[in-house]
């Protein structure tokens, strides 16, 4: 059995605990006390194939090729929370897209196959708390290739 | 108007939950002690799908009594305020007038950690 998609965001949740000065890692937790700051959330990604117009007469079991957008919070809570976010963003996505775990065995990116990492952008939000909060989103696109007789 | 809303409201209710708390105006060595009632609320902002949780300190003090100790408005931001075992920065404020009018009032002091956590 081999499911791209879990071990994508395994790797990913990986990645991000590995940013220095990260207090927690999780996956998919929506409910962060502050306790936990500064803190990385992997969110499971939406999935896209190009499959709906694909008119041919191909078997359905065939690969496909699937784009993942999974996202990134990184949340920090500080007097200087600005710049702690630009620093665990560029952290973030220095790891994600040199990683060579995901980019030449999960994702299989260049010369190791069809698939692609792609930093899309982020969006930021910052409030007040105990002290300045401060958040950033980031998203990427994980292009790889579907097998449905290996799942 | 006949009634005194700092004799009947603001003095009982500060007398029974007013707590002391210590104001240094910014720059300056004086310090001044009021009485002012602990508003910290619990507070969170969504993150994305992530809701984080943390509070949003604050403290009502009454405007006659900041008067009477020398602390003007412009005095307010970056005070330290002192009460209940913590020490918070006076980030922003907001008046809160009576209906004696705005001086006879409340102002709610919006605070930060005075020595912020690194996390």
């Amino acid at each position: 059995m081999v499911d791209v998609r879990e071990d994508i965001l395994a790797r990913l949740l990986e990645v991000v605990a590995s940013i220095p000065n990260l207090r927690s890692a999780q996956r998919n937790n929506v409910d962060i006390p502050e306790d936990q700051l500064p803190a990385g959330i992997v969110f499971d990604g939406d999935e896209e194939t190009a499959d709906a117009s694909d008119a041919t007469m191909r078997p359905p079991n065939r690969p496909t090729l699937v784009t993942m957008t999974p996202e990134i919070v990184i949340a920090q809570q500080s007097d200087e929370a600005g710049s702690d976010i630009t620093t665990l963003r560029r952290e973030l996505i220095k790891r994600v897209l040199t990683d060579t775990e995901l980019n030449e065995q999960i994702v299989k990116t260049g010369r190791h196959g069809n698939g692609a990492i792609r930093y899309l952008g982020c969006q930021t939000d910052v409030g007040w708390m105990r002290s300045l909060h401060g958040a950033l989103r980031a998203q990427f696109a994980f292009k790889y290739t579907l097998k449905p007789d290996e799942l | 108007m006949a009634v005194d809303y700092s004799a009947l409201l603001y003095d009982p209710v500060y007398g029974e939950l007013g707590v002391p708390a210590m104001f240094v105006a910014a720059g300056t060595a004086g310090e001044a002690t009021i009485t002012v009632i602990d508003d910290t609320r619990p507070k969170s902002l969504m993150a994305g799908s992530a809701e984080v949780r943390s509070v949003g300190p604050g403290a009502f003090a009454r405007i006659p009594e900041l008067i009477e100790n020398g602390i003007a408005r412009a005095d307010y931001v970056d005070a330290t305020l002192s009460f209940n075992g913590r020490s918070w920065i006076v980030r922003s404020y907001e008046l809160r007038g009576s209906p004696n009018g705005e001086d006879l009032g409340e102002v709610r002091f919006l605070l930060k950690e005075a020595a912020s956590t690194d996390g």
